[in-house]
């Protein structure tokens, strides 16, 4: 079976995300699917799946045009997305969740023998070996995503879909399912393996298509021809790579944070860093390596049970959000815009000033409207949020404006430390240059940026010096030389120290 | 920035909030009654109709503010009960002055409102079931400690200021019965708080979004338990008027008989229950709209016993028209956008 | 030993127990044969409203007309039988069938309409209790065939005849529950409604499907109290709302939906009928039941988190 689509394209209010997109995917083949976040991996693969329809362009299948009205119709004709223990129901045992499609049943009843008998065949199929009556909410999240597969291969799927399949695997359970894929690949199926890790892509895939800015940069080129450079490139351009560079300038500022052997509650041990005023420091590290977690320790999100924290010199405890801004004049910048970041309901003043109510407040709390007005408009002008009016309800706004006024609200609380956490993913790429060159400026302004991305372009283009974390201690660190060829050699090759000890 | 866009009458029709939408229908309800039934505009019929329609307003706040953080309160009834009857203890039993009394009664309702909150927020369990449990407890409470005998020997200027009314008598329009303007000023209060205050907004971010509000530096736990506690504040305001509408305290007043008003009155004015949108005007226009139904149906001779029926299908109906219409703006919205 | 406290509603099994023995050594007329029966009496129209709301929450929904339901078929099958001299058989089916509809039209507005199920019921419950006030004028029907009454108040020894249904309606939803595939996919619905629907599940069939079950039951339980009343009183149902949530989240569900347990509900409803017996018998205020109740409902849930919390799901 190969499924195809057709420069594809597919517009959101305010957002091309897919331009002319294509990919042709074949059986008995694993496709690689890659690209920066924000590149339109995710709306592609929705395409694929029957939940978003495209607006133009076409989808084949076996050479015949097909259309899908929802996601059903994608599975009924054998394609099949495998998420992490999304599609699953909890308290259902693994062998309900293979086969609620199609319960065996007998005088109306549902036949629990034959149903565990015929799961049990699909778990050997994929050599997963758990009790097929464990209720699915016991099991692990790489087990949780074997059973997904299992239940894929009960409907019959020929079209596989996986999406980041190893972003909370360990290392062993990541091995069992490259095992997996590439037995299914023998089999017959056509595997569209998504990743942005380019090992994995490089190990396991026959070709490789690249998304960059919603459109396709590479087409199914076989991997064979293809060097970490040339995909890189494919992926982020060279142009972008080099748009921003802050100058190295040696941090001179006073010490704004320092933490000694910090370990949290959610599993950091031995942290310490410095960072100063004025100073842009880079937290590096993999999918789940630790850093937002960090960030969200030292905004007293989670707890800190170990080491010492100082800010401006002083020792200091931080317990809750408010304290970290209020007391110690910290702000996070969420990675995750639309949960944490921004109130979708409200206008875009009320937005900005969340963080200064207090000191808007007049007698006994009172505010206006105007108010906010005045105190948010000088912040949305800096940014250029480009919109009719600050009453408009943010969930409006295109992302990169959403982002903005992300920002704009922790500009007005005049912070002094700012932790920035992925602050391009899914943004257009001119938002994204001027949000690089904002950032730079804010530290040249004086505020100290801790700067968390998995985007190593972006870091280099903007911090002074990089922390790799991975496993959730910070495992080196680098001042940056601006060459993105000599730090991403520095960096990966810590990460991979690091990694091959832990295996050891 | 550009200049907010031009406004025709048909699209301010169209687009206004829900509470245009609600004023309509009211004036046009009203103008029905008034000719089908000349009862209606009588002034003892409009006079009856205010004061019952007072407490309702108050009682709908009540619930407002807590849907305000996406949460419910359940309890609103039995907070009621038991202030009800604590006011007639304070004043029949204690002897205590009248303003006293009110005063007491209130921080009781607070009180209670607070034990909610707290208990909501240290547990981590659902408002829902929180105050479907308090409401338990805390009518249970009160008819242990009363044995449900209602206070009657209620000081008669308490009495008095339930059926007093101010300002003049303008043709055949009453004058405004005190307690429809305690619950205007509640009202105003509320208005003010939500519209103009730092707590006001901090509720509505709570509401619409409790994680970016707590990663905005929002102290979302102590909001919560503040909502609950002005809740039941509001509870108790409302059980002062109706002991005041009566002129006794009885137990058997309040309770299970608010859970439907409570609801009803925010629900219809646009306080939505997913949290972050209040409205207090729609608030006062959908406690209202209850009433006029159900003053024009009873002076109709529809016959009170299917009134339930009209009120059930009628809430209904409002919310399905107002939905309509709020699809309808938001398909113009995205036509415009393209 | 471990496993057995590792269960939902252990807690709730030695509460009972302990309270039963506490009960048969303070107040002898415990054990009595009378008391017995009245005590098992009491528990049948309980547990089957508390079941009503307990397959509103297995679908991930709630039902608070299930009080309004009950007393709008209580007197529509008092009215049937007195007013119009239907008998007693073809009173109770038509009756039941009622109820389903009721449940029909929760489900079918709370599904076309998209408005939340909440509100929705909230509605019809003041829509259903004036239809039963609109035909009863607010007076009960008294007059009921007498083979109809002597079920409801009928006895076999400590046994009355009116257990067999919630005992057989116990039965039938533990099964459809567990096995039949209609009653999985509800709680499919309710674990994960878009994973269920990706397997093919329909969610409206399922939450239609759910209101016309709870419909059905806070029927049957409707007319059993008629049964037990001996009359068709207008006020039947209207002091249910609170007993239907309690049980079932005593016994362990979830109002996120997708957990319910039967034996817990049912352990629930037999412990609150325990404390109602108890507080009658220590001649104690029977406000007391009304408070315990909300204590026996915040210790239950915050027990539960506590144990969700220590055993690692949460």
């Amino acid at each position: 079976m190969a499924l195809t689509v057709d420069k594809a394209s597919k517009s959101f209010p305010g957002v091309r995300a897919l331009r002319d997109a294509s990919l042709e995917l074949r059986a008995g083949e694993v496709h690689a699917l890659m690209g920066e976040n924000g590149a339109g991996k995710s709306t592609l693969i929705k395409i694929i799946t029957g939940v978003h329809r495209p607006d133009g362009g076409r989808l084949l299948l076996d050479g015949q045009e097909i259309s899908f009205s929802s996601p059903r119709d994608a599975i009924r004709l054998g394609i099949s997305a495998v998420h992490q223990e999304r599609n699953l129901i909890p308290r259902f045992s693994v062998a309900e969740n293979i086969l609620l499609e199609n319960l065996p049943r007998r005088a109306g009843l549902v036949d629990y023998a034959t149903a565990n008998a015929e799961a049990k065949k699909y778990l050997e199929m994929i050599g997963l070996s758990v009790d097929t009556r464990t209720e699915v909410r016991h099991l692990s999240v790489a087990q949780m995503q074997m059973v997904e597969i299992a239940k894929a291969l009960s409907h019959e799927a020929k079209v596989l879909l996986l999406d980041e399949p190893t972003a909370s695997l360990t290392g062993e359970e990541a091995e069992a399912l490259f095992a997996l894929i590439k037995r299914l690949k023998a089999e017959g199926a056509a595997i569209l393996f998504v990743s942005h890790k380019l090992e994995e892509v490089l190990a396991i895939s026959d070709r490789v298509t690249v998304l960059r800015d919603g459109e396709t940069t590479l087409v199914g080129e076989p991997i064979a021809r293809m060097s970490r450079g040339r995909l890189i490139e494919a992926m982020i351009g060279r142009a972008e790579r080099i748009a921003v560079v802050r100058p190295p300038k040696p941090a001179t500022g006073a010490v704004k944070l320092e933490a000694k052997g910090v370990a949290t509650a959610v599993g950091h041990r031995d942290i310490s860093f410095t960072l100063r005023r004025g100073e842009i420091l880079g937290l590096y590290g993999l999918v789940g390596a630790g850093r937002t977690e960090l960030a969200r320790a030292l905004v007293g999100k989670d707890k800190v049970t170990g080491g010492s924290l100082s800010i401006d010199g002083k020792p200091a405890v931080i317990r809750s959000v408010e304290e970290a801004l209020k007391r110690h004049r910290i702000g996070y910048l969420s990675e995750d815009r639309k949960y944490e970041g921004v109130v979708l309901l409200h206008p875009i003043r009320f937005n900005v000033a969340m963080t200064i109510w207090d000191r808007l407040a007049k007698f006994l709390g009172f505010q206006t409207a105007a108010g906010e007005r005045k105190a948010a408009e000088p912040f949305a002008r800096q940014l250029e949020i480009r919109t009719p009016s600050l009453e408009q309800a943010v969930g409006n706004l295109s992302g990169g404006n959403q982002q903005k006024v992300s920002l704009a609200k922790w500009l007005a609380a005049k912070v002094d430390l700012l932790i920035i956490d992925e602050p391009t993913v899914g943004i257009d790429i001119k938002t994204k240059a001027y949000i690089h060159e904002l950032i730079g400026k804010l530290a040249d302004d004086g505020l100290a940026i801790l700067l968390i991305s998995s985007e190593l372009p972006e870091m280099v283009a903007l911090a002074d010096r990089i922390l790799v974390m991975h496993e959730f201690r910070i495992v080196d660190g680098f001042d940056n030389d601006r060459s993105y060829e000599a730090m991403s050699r520095k960096v990966m090759g810590a990460i991979h120290r690091h990694a091959d000890e832990t295996v050891a | 920035m550009d200049p907010a866009p031009r406004r025709t009458l048909s699209s301010f029709l169209l687009r206004g909030s829900t509470q245009v939408g609600l004023f309509l229908i009211l004036v046009v309800l009203w103008a029905v009654f008034a000719n089908l039934a000349p009862g209606f505009l009588s002034k003892f019929n409009l006079n009856s109709l205010l004061r019952s329609v007072a407490v309702d307003i108050v009682v709908g706040f009540a619930q407002m503010v807590v849907l305000a953080t996406g949460g419910m309160n359940l309890s609103v009834g039995a907070i009621g009960v038991c202030a009800v009857m604590f006011s007639g203890y304070l004043m029949q039993v204690l002897g205590l002055p009248i303003p006293v009394a009110i005063a007491g009664t209130l921080a009781l309702g607070a009180f209670l409102g607070w034990l909610n909150g707290f208990a909501i927020v240290k547990t981590g369990v659902n408002s829902f079931v929180v105050t479907l449990a308090s409401a338990s407890l805390f009518s249970g409470g009160m008819l242990i400690l009363t044995k449900a005998v209602p206070l009657n020997g209620l000081p008669p200027e308490f009495g008095a200021f339930g059926k007093s009314a101010v300002g003049p008598a303008i043709g055949s329009m009453p004058a405004l019965p005190s307690l429809a303007v305690v619950a205007l000023v509640i009202g105003l209060g509320l208005y003010l708080l939500f519209k103009h205050t730092t707590l006001g907004r901090q509720i509505l971010a709570v509401g619409a979004n409790a994680r970016a509000a707590e990663m905005s530096g929002i102290p979302v736990d102590r909001t919560i338990v503040f909502v609950h506690a002005l809740s039941g504040a509001l509870a108790a305001a409302a059980a002062l008027m109706l002991t005041a509408r009566l002129a006794a305290a009885m137990p058997a007043v309040a309770g299970d008989d608010w859970l439907l008003p409570s609801f009803l009155a925010p629900v219809i004015g646009g306080t939505a229950l997913s949290g972050g949108i209040v409205s207090v005007v729609g608030t006062i226009l959908g406690a209202l709209l209850v009433s006029t139904i159900r003053s024009g149906l009873l002076v109709l001779e529809i016959g009170n016993f299917w009134l339930p029926l009209f009120l059930g299908a009628f809430l209904l109906a409002a919310i399905l028209i107002e939905r309509g219409r709020a699809a309808y703006v938001a398909r113009e919205q995205a036509r415009r956008a393209l | 030993m471990r496993a057995f406290f590792r269960l939902q509603w252990s807690g709730i099994l030695v509460g009972i127990i302990a309270g039963g023995i506490a009960l048969a050594l303070s107040a002898p007329a415990f054990l009595s044969e009378f008391n017995l029966f009245v005590l098992l009496r009491s528990v049948c129209v309980s547990l089957l409203v508390a079941y009503s709301q307990m397959v509103m929450l297995g679908v991930g929904q709630m039902n608070l007309s299930v009080g309004a339901l009950g007393g709008l078929v209580a007197v529509v099958t008092g009215g049937l039988m007195d007013a119009l001299g239907v008998p007693t058989l073809p009173a109770i089916a038509i009756g039941v069938a009622a109820g389903g509809a009721a449940g029909f039209v929760n489900g079918w507005l709370t599904v076309k309409t998209g408005i939340n199920g909440f509100i929705v019921t909230l509605a019809t419950a003041s829509a259903f209790a004036g239809i039963n006030l609109g035909i009863t004028k607010a007076v009960p029907f008294y007059n009921l065939p007498t083979d109809f009454v002597a079920f409801g108040n009928g006895r076999l020894g400590l046994f009355p005849f009116l257990l067999i249904v919630p005992l057989l309606v116990t039965v039938i939803l533990a099964l459809f529950f567990a096995r039949a595939v209609p009653g999985r996919h509800m709680l499919a619905v309710g674990g994960n409604a878009p994973a269920a629907q990706l397997s093919g599940v329909s969610v409206p069939r399922a939450i239609i499907s759910a209101h016309v079950l709870s419909g059905l039951l806070a029927a049957v339980a409707g007319i059993l109290a008629v049964a037990q009343l001996g009359s068709a009183q207008p006020t039947i149902g209207s002091d249910w709302l609170v007993i239907s949530f309690a049980a079932p989240i005593i016994g362990g569900a979830s109002l996120a939906g997708g957990a319910i347990s039967i034996v817990g509900t049912l352990l629930a409803v037999v412990l609150i009928g325990l404390i109602q017996n108890a507080m009658v018998l220590v001649k104690v205020d029977p406000y007391w039941v009304q408070f315990l109740l909300g204590a026996l409902i915040l210790a239950a849930v915050w027990f539960n988190r506590y144990r969700a919390v220590r055993v690692g799901e949460s």
